[in-house]
C-alpha cells in the first residue's frame, strides 16, 4: 500500500502545533467540502485532508504515525513495522470524517487491527450500521428503470468482533420514477450485525449524469428549442424531442425567442409526472451567397423594425 | 479483503409519498433525535404538520439532514449556521439549473 504524507497533503510541518493543525483543517474543509465547494475534485480532496486531520488531529494517532519516521515519502510502497498492532496504542474512530472511507493505509494503520467493534461489545447483540453511498444514473433510466453495478467498501466484524474492509458488488435495481436527490434504501444491505443483530440498511443518494438535451429542475425537464424566425413568426407544428419520443408541439404564431412552452406531463415520470418546458431560441439562417444576401435587404426594407427600441438609443 | 459475487438487490424509492418519523429520520442520518428538533427550531427543516405531536418529514429532507450532519460534523457549524448554509446552498442549487438551461 502507499504512505501517505499527512503533513503534505494539510501543507504544514512536522513541527506544527495542535492548533496549527487545526485552524488549517477549518480553512481546508470549508475550501475543499463536496456540500459547498466549487473546486475540481472536491471530494477527492476533501477526503485527503479528513484523513489527514483523523490521524493529526488526534494526539495518540499522531504520536503513532510520528513514530514511522519522517523518511517515507508520499506515495512510497509501505508496510506497517513488524508488532505495529503490539505497540500499545489505542485508536478511536470519531471527530471529523469518522466513518468515512478512509485509504488501506489509515485502514491499516488505525482501523485494521483496533476495530471498535470488539472488547466489550462481544455479548453484546447490536443492528448493523445504516450505510450510504451514492449513485448517478442516466435521465433515460430514471423513464424505464434499470439495474446498475454498484461496488461498496464495507467494513465487516468477523468472529472476535474486529472490522475488516471488505468490497461488495452489488447490482441494485433503480426503479422507474426516481429522481435527483432522493434515496432509494435497500433493506438489510447496510452493516452485518454484532452478536447476530439484524443487518443495517443501505441508502442510496441518487443523482443524474448530465444530459445532452435535457435539463432537470425538480420533477420537470427542460430543453432549449431552436425555431427558424418564420416559424416563431407565423407559427409552426415543430418536432420536439421527449425521453419517450418524438412529439409534435404546436408553437403559436407571434411567439418569441426565450418563451417556454409546456409540455404536461413528459417530465419525470410519477404519480404526478413533471412537464417538459421548451424554451424557445430563435436562430437566424446565415445568408452564404447574393441571393440570401438580397432576401436579408429586402427584409431590412420591409420591415419597420428596431430591436433596440427598447434600449432609448 | 474478499470479493463475493455480485448480489442483485432492489429497494424502495423514499420519495415524496413515503414519511418518515423523527426518529427514523435522525436514525437513517446517524443523528441524535434532539438535535434533528433543534434544526426544526432554527428553521433549517418542516415537519410535514407542526402542530401535530408526533412530528413526520417527507422522506425528501433526507438528503437536507445528511448534509447538514455533514456540515456540523465536518466544518464545526452549529443549527443557525447551517440552516443559512442550506438556504445559501439551495439559491446556488437553483441558480446554477437555470445557468445550464441557458447556456
Amino acid at each position: 500500500m502507499e504512505y501517505k504524507d499527512y503533513y503534505k497533503v494539510m501543507g504544514v510541518g512536522r513541527d506544527a502545533s495542535a492548533d496549527e493543525i487545526k485552524r488549517t483543517y477549518r480553512k481546508l474543509a470549508r475550501k475543499y467540502h463536496p456540500d459547498v465547494s466549487k473546486e475540481k475534485d472536491a471530494e477527492e480532496k476533501f477526503k485527503d485532508v479528513a484523513e489527514a486531520y483523523a490521524v493529526l488531529g488526534d494526539k495518540e494517532k499522531r504520536k503513532a504515525y510520528d513514530e514511522l519516521g519522517e523518511n517515507w515519502k508520499q506515495g512510497q510502497d509501505f508496510r506497517p513495522p513488524p508488532n505495529w498492532e503490539n505497540q500499545g496504542f489505542e485508536f478511536h474512530t470519531s471527530g471529523p470524517g469518522g466513518g468515512a472511507d478512509y485509504s488501506d493505509f489509515f485502514e491499516e494503520l488505525f482501523r485494521g487491527m483496533h476495530g471498535q467493534a470488539g472488547g466489550r461489545a462481544r455479548n453484546v447483540r447490536m443492528r448493523g450500521q445504516d450505510e450510504h453511498a451514492r449513485i448517478a444514473i442516466d435521465l433515460e433510466d430514471a423513464f424505464h428503470g434499470t439495474t446498475r453495478s454498484l461496488s461498496l467498501r464495507v467494513h465487516e466484524p468477523d468472529a472476535h468482533g474486529r472490522l475488516h474492509p471488505r468490497n461488495r458488488t452489488l447490482n441494485v435495481r433503480i426503479p422507474k420514477g426516481v429522481r435527483p436527490g432522493q434515496h432509494i434504501r435497500l433493506a438489510g444491505q447496510g452493516s452485518t450485525g454484532i452478536g447476530g443483530g439484524e443487518p443495517g440498511d443501505l441508502l442510496l443518494e441518487v443523482s443524474f449524469h448530465p444530459h445532452r438535451l435535457y435539463n432537470v429542475e425538480g420533477r420537470d425537464l427542460s430543453l432549449k428549442l431552436p425555431v427558424a424566425p418564420w416559424e416563431v413568426a407565423l407559427g409552426a407544428t415543430v418536432r420536439v424531442p421527449t425521453p419517450t419520443g418524438a412529439v409534435e408541439l404546436k408553437v403559436p404564431p407571434g411567439s418569441s425567442s426565450g418563451q417556454r412552452l409546456r409540455l404536461k406531463g413528459r417530465g419525470l415520470p410519477g404519480k404526478h409526472p413533471g412537464d417538459l418546458y421548451a424554451r424557445l431560441e430563435v436562430v437566424t439562417p446565415p445568408a452564404k451567397n447574393d441571393e440570401e444576401k438580397t432576401f436579408y435587404r429586402k427584409m431590412a426594407d420591409d420591415f419597420d423594425f428596431n430591436p433596440r427600441a427598447g434600449l432609448g438609443v | 479483503m474478499s470479493e463475493r459475487q455480485s448480489e442483485s438487490v432492489s429497494g424502495i424509492v423514499l420519495g415524496e409519498r413515503e414519511t418518515l418519523t423523527l426518529e427514523s429520520l435522525a436514525g437513517l442520518c446517524t443523528v441524535e433525535t434532539d438535535w434533528v428538533v433543534e434544526l426544526v427550531e432554527y428553521g433549517a427543516l418542516e415537519p410535514l404538520d407542526p402542530t401535530r405531536r408526533q412530528w413526520e418529514f417527507s422522506a425528501v429532507v433526507l438528503k437536507r439532514v445528511r448534509t447538514a450532519a455533514r456540515l456540523r460534523r465536518d466544518l464545526e457549524l452549529g443549527p443557525a449556521g447551517i440552516a443559512l448554509a442550506l438556504d445559501l446552498l439551495d439559491e446556488i442549487e437553483a441558480l446554477r439549473a437555470r445557468l445550464r438551461a441557458f447556456s
